[in-house]
């Protein structure tokens, strides 16, 4: 079983220092989550895999994260007009969160890993009655799709969660949220991937995608900077950066970028065994396992280019800590440590980017927004997708790459 | 929100000069220091409730930080004590007041004179108590006249390794032994420091009077050696040091051991360059000034715009040279504003260039006659604490220098660096390992991201419900 100490200098264990391979059948390009884990699954089923990383691996937004399981219907999915469209959109929606739910259930076991992940609940809070009424329609929602979630007002709120603010209009509670840890997940598919064989290069940086013909199973020529590799598919899993090499290719992908803010605080005594969000207010917020609590929830931080890591804004600092501060109260006398920011990549419509394109035969693209919550299992299917020789009605509509 | 003219983080000698300076040429001036009086470290006054009654007994320092800070006193320097600086955005400094929420400075140009501090040795039984550093022990002794222990042994290198323990034996302080990494100064050395020292009589004095009261006080004093380690079981109870080479790797069965209940250490400082950083300000890496340094003009403007830099915060220089250096930004600054001629600002600068020129030659002498050597960071065992934050051993990083030469994925496998003094105590230590692995010089390794907050903030101070977070909802159409 693997445990944290498999981390440090595993890699130095294989074969990172040689040569590229000269061919293969897939080249993974990302070494995060998404990257790790469909390497993982390839290889696991005996597909010839390549994975590429220009830094080290699991450093971007896989390693950045919260490590949360958003399960709960969230702010960015709601529309100002709730339809019957959007509901039935949002039931969907919830049933592949509870798919990813079942993954989270057995992945220790299935990578022989411990990895930190823990099942104790989640909250989304409501300050205002609109809040509340919100929360109400998403429980009827979260039910008919078979996530349960509960609605707690007035005292059996405040003795259900004490610790939360008494004037809070409402809370729901998903005993099925939980957290794993971010910077254990995709090293420990990287290092099963590794044992079934899939190669893998870090420091190797992917700077073209060239359309070859005339070499009988070869469709592409990768250029790094560390050589060039022939492959018949490639998939371009390098997160907030899938559209800059997408564009090289001329496709033109529905997505974006943004930083995200975080705040980590000193430790105190553990006390929050549950994350908490809002569902009117950017916030998100749980205690870590070393006591500190780590709040984000969407606030801003500002853009740099690569290698520079984003930048953070002191507004976004202090209106995450006055949403925080506003729903659990006793944050305000315990210190900020650090911050820090991730890149977040989004698609316009908040659904990943998942599978082959048409227009580019052999090329896939494995991009999703809530990466951690989904990105082991989005990273499944495109696996099953690509070992059963394309049978695109494995992927959902909604997830066509040319969109 | 005010705009000042100028804005200055520090109140230590570079930035009491720089604001008495500027003010008096009309400048609108804040300065800010985080302690309730200025002085910075050096003219570091007593404590509330404490007041001096022979000013003779508390050392020459006392009476030169009094007289820079009169020169504030009939100016209209407006002073934030007690203030914290979060963070510089946007021409704006985020500052905290003691108790109070965040409030913002706007300024036209700003200094930044944050000082040093005492560069931390990891060796085993360093987080011990009864251990503590140089700069920390004469805190207590001038804020609060206590002294760290009864049996002090102190361990370090540099003119302060003669100066401290003068001093506190000045106070009455039992000294059982000093060890001092350093050969014994030499015939050439000492004429090297001699020949800079035409012009800084005052200096030598004060080193020839520093050594004679030690002699006098017949307190051991032992050139080349290290400290080895601190032992006891719940606080020091005694020190191991041993004899070093050039290179300050200790040479094995020289080891001594002496029985004490407090043990100072001092070597040397690093600057406090963390709001540079943020800002982006070009560095250098300079061992003998205390390691990161700032790149600075002939005035101490930094690489970005309207940025200034002066004092011990941008490299070690002492408080001498601190202080023209202020006055010098001071100068400029009032010049770049319009507030005198380019005409007067060469003329001004002409007697300020004459003093720092002489200072700086003969701090450099002495920086290189006391430079810092590899060994200092090779003194820890596999369970010595680096991070003493998050009580992370040499054994637990070990095996991730085998695939990483970047301290950030040390921080991130390890915590080293996450806890309260955020990184101050284990990065320099971080970045020698990483650098001794990969045979790389420890200038070349890269240092984690700069991030505010540069000290601990409560939320609550920090908190503002006036920022709508529904302006930074991403817009997905």
């Amino acid at each position: 079983m693997l445990n944290s100490d498999f981390l440090p200098g595993y890699l130095s264990q294989s074969e990172n220092i040689e040569d590229l391979p000269k061919q293969t059948d897939v080249v993974i390009i990302g070494g995060g989550l998404l990257g790790t884990a469909l390497s993982y699954y390839l290889a696991k089923a005996g597909v010839e895999v390549t994975l590429l990383e220009r830094n080290d691996l699991n450093r971007e937004a896989s390693g950045t994260n919260a490590g949360s399981f958003h399960f709960q219907i969230a702010l960015h999915q709601l529309t100002e007009n709730m339809t019957e469209a959007d509901d039935k959109r949002l039931v969907d929606e919830t049933k592949l969160m509870l798919d990813a739910a079942k993954l989270w259930d057995d992945i220790e076991k299935e990578l022989n890993a411990d990895l930190g992940v823990h099942f104790t609940g989640g909250f989304m809070v409501a300050e205002t009655q609109e809040e509340l009424q919100v929360l109400r329609d998403k429980q009827r929602i979260e039910e008919a799709a078979g996530l349960e979630t509960h609605v707690l007002t007035g005292n059996e709120m405040r003795e259900f969660a004490p610790y939360m603010a008494p004037d809070l209009s409402g809370i729901a509670f998903c005993p099925r949220e939980g957290h794993a840890n971010p910077l254990l997940v995709g090293p420990a598919y990287a290092y099963r991937a590794h044992e079934f064989g899939t190669q893998i290069r870090t420091n190797c940086e992917v700077t073209r995608i060239e359309q070859i013909t005339g070499i009988p199973g070869y469709r592409f020529k990768v250029h790094t900077n560390r050589g060039v590799i022939l492959c018949n598919r490639v998939v371009n899993a390098s997160g907030a950066w899938t559209a800059e090499l997408s564009s090289q290719l001329g496709l033109n992908l529905p997505m974006g970028l943004s930083g995200l803010h975080v705040n980590v605080t000193e430790p105190r005594e553990f006390f929050l065994n549950s994350m908490i969000q809002h569902i009117g207010r950017r916030l998100t917020l749980k205690q870590t396992a070393n006591n500190t609590f780590i709040i984000g929830g969407g606030w801003p931080s500002r853009e740099e280019k690569f290698p520079l890591r984003y930048s953070n804004i002191w507004e976004s600092a202090a209106g995450n800590a006055a949403v925080a501060v506003r729903v659990l109260p006793m944050l305000k006398d315990v210190q900020l440590v650090r911050v820090w920011s991730g890149v977040w990549a989004y698609t316009n419509d908040f659904k990943p980017i998942l599978g082959e394109s048409e227009k580019i035969p052999g090329y896939h693209i494995a991009m999703v927004p809530t990466g951690f919550t989904l990105g082991p299992m989005v990273s499944r299917m495109l696996a099953e997708y690509m070992t059963q020789s394309g049978t695109q009605n494995l992927l959902p509509k909604e997830f066509h790459v040319d969109r | 929100m005010k705009t000042f003219d100028l804005v200055i983080i520090g109140g230590g000698p570079a930035g009491i000069a720089a604001a008495a300076t500027a003010a008096s040429h009309g400048l609108e001036v804040a300065l800010i220091d985080e302690r309730p009086t200025l002085g910075g470290q050096i003219y570091k006054r007593v404590g509330p409730g404490f007041k001096v009654k022979k000013a003779s007994e508390v050392g020459k320092d006392y009476y030169l930080g009094e007289k820079l800070i009169a020169e504030l006193d009939n100016s209209k320097v407006n002073i934030y004590f007690e203030t914290l600086v979060a963070t510089i955005e946007n021409s704006e400094v985020v500052i905290i007041q003691n108790g109070k929420s965040a409030e913002k400075l706007a300024y036209k140009k700003l200094l930044i004179s944050p000082g040093a501090y005492d560069r931390p040795v990891v060796f085993p039984g360093w987080t011990l108590p009864g251990v503590i550093t140089a700069g920390a022990a004469q805190s207590l002794v001038k804020t609060q006249r206590v002294l760290p222990g009864s049996r002090i042994f102190f361990a370090g290198s540099g003119p302060l390794a003669l100066a401290f323990p003068a001093q506190l034996s000045g106070y009455g302080a039992n000294i059982v032994g000093i060890i001092e990494a350093a050969p014994r100064p030499g015939i050439l050395k000492s004429i090297r420091i001699a020949l800079s020292v035409l012009g800084n009589f005052d200096l030598l004095r004060d080193a020839a009077k520093y050594q004679f009261h030690l002699i006098s006080s017949r307190i051991p004093m032992n050139y080349r050696r290290i400290i080895v380690s601190a032992n006891g079981k719940n606080r020091v109870e005694s020190v191991t040091h041993a004899r070093v080479d050039k290179n300050w790797r200790i040479i094995p069965g020289t080891e001594k051991t002496v029985e004490v209940d407090a043990l100072c250490i001092g070597y040397g400082f690093f600057p406090s360059v963390e709001l540079f950083r943020l800002m982006g300000c070009e560095l250098g890496y300079e061992e003998s000034r205390g390691g990161t340094v700032v790149k600075l003009d002939e005035w101490g403007a930094t690489t970005v715009a309207n940025v200034f830099g002066a004092g011990d915060g941008t490299g070690i220089s002492g408080s001498y040279v601190a202080i023209a250096r202020g006055r010098l930004a001071a100068l400029k600054i009032a010049a770049e504003l319009g507030k005198i001629s380019e005409s007067s600002l060469s003329k001004l600068a002409v007697g300020l260039r004459k003093t720092l020129n002489r200072r700086v030659k003969f701090q450099g002498a002495i920086n290189n006659a006391y430079e810092i050597k590899s060994g200092i960071y090779g003194l820890a065992d596999e369970k010595t604490i680096i991070c003493r934050c998050e009580s992370v051993t040499l054994e637990s990083i070990l095996p991730v220098l085998e695939s990483t030469i970047d301290p950030s994925v040390v921080k991130a496998y390890t915590r080293c660096g996450m806890g309260m003094c955020q990184g101050r105590n284990c990065q320099r230590q971080i970045s020698a390992l990483i650098a001794e692995k990969a045979k790389m010089p420890i200038s070349q390794i890269a240092q984690a991201t700069p991030r505010f907050p540069t000290k601990p903030i409560s939320l609550g101070q920090i908190a503002d419900s006036n920022v709508s977070s529904e302006k930074y909802f991403i817009d997905a159409e």
